[in-house]
């Protein structure tokens, strides 16, 4: 497994600003985006994308459920069900993980998304140190947690 | 005008047709709102769309298989691609096999709006 470097993963920073400043009109404050260790602290729901082809990995949205609850009323849908507030947070890890295949080319083959509710239960790792983001959207926390490497 | 839309993401189904009613297409028929590409055609062999919006990354059938298939049954259907897997090689194959626009995602309400205007505009 050849790793990727930082700077390649540095892209899901410019992906995640670019997909609430153009869904919601309020872009995101990037916090932090970081090498993290074992503990990543995740958030109520949880969208999973996994990668296949030339890498390897998964990217993980995750966020509390009512800054998604916000970011579908700002897009002035009614039905805020549970399974339509994991829908949403799938679709977010969908298009980060589409959107990096701008970068990485379409050797990137992407999954379609899983949705998890619950701050527990990480996908097995990639990385030793998977590449996390973590931001502000319309005052609530998120998190973007992307475990990626290319396959030798 | 008659308009299919197919997506595996309910919420985007659902904001794609919010989008489309307040929009300036006129008046618009829904002819389905379908998952994957099995579905899409299934819709599209009972009511005909002129219209269609395509994501790609689907379970089953997905959007690039479904394109070709779509026309074949109706090659006056205008198939706008709207995915997040927008690497240009992609955007191409879409293209050649028949889709005539291509909208990437994140799309806001004015992409969206000016993108389905633009097909609707090309085949009056």
């Amino acid at each position: 497994m050849a790793a990727l470097k930082e700077s390649d993963l540095r892209l899901f920073v410019d992906s995640v600003t670019r997909y609430f400043q153009v869904t919601s009109r309020t872009p995101p404050q990037i916090a932090a985006a970081y090498l993290g260790t074992d503990s990543v602290p995740m958030h109520d729901l949880n969208g999973i994308v996994s990668f296949s082809g030339r890498f390897s990995g998964q990217v993980t949205v995750s966020l509390p459920a009512i800054a998604v609850r916000e970011l579908l009323l700002m897009q002035r849908e009614t039905d805020l069900s549970e399974s339509n507030l994991l829908d949403a947070v799938g679709e977010i890890a969908n298009t980060l993980a589409g959107n990096a295949r701008q970068t990485l080319g379409n050797g990137l083959e992407i999954s379609v998304p899983m949705t998890m509710r619950g701050r527990s239960g990480r996908p097995a790792r990639v990385r030793q140190h998977p590449y996390v983001i973590t931001f502000r959207w319309n005052t609530h926390p998120g998190l973007v947690c992307v475990d990626l490497d290319r396959v030798a | 005008m008659k308009l299919l839309i197919v997506d595996d993401s309910n919420v985007v189904r659902s904001r794609i047709a919010r989008i489309v009613q307040r929009g300036a297409l006129g008046p618009v028929t829904f002819v389905g709102l379908a998952r994957n590409g099995q579905e899409a055609l299934r819709a599209a062999r009972q009511s005909p769309p002129d219209l269609v919006t395509m994501d790609l990354t689907m379970p089953g059938m997905d959007g690039l298989a479904c394109i070709p298939e779509l026309l074949a049954l109706h090659p006056q259907a205008s198939i706008l691609v709207i995915s997040a897997l927008t690497d240009k090689s992609t955007a191409i194959k879409a293209l050649r096999l028949g889709a005539r626009g291509f909208l990437p995602k994140p799309f806001d309400d004015d992409a969206l709006q000016l993108a389905l205007l633009s097909l609707t505009a090309r085949k009056a």
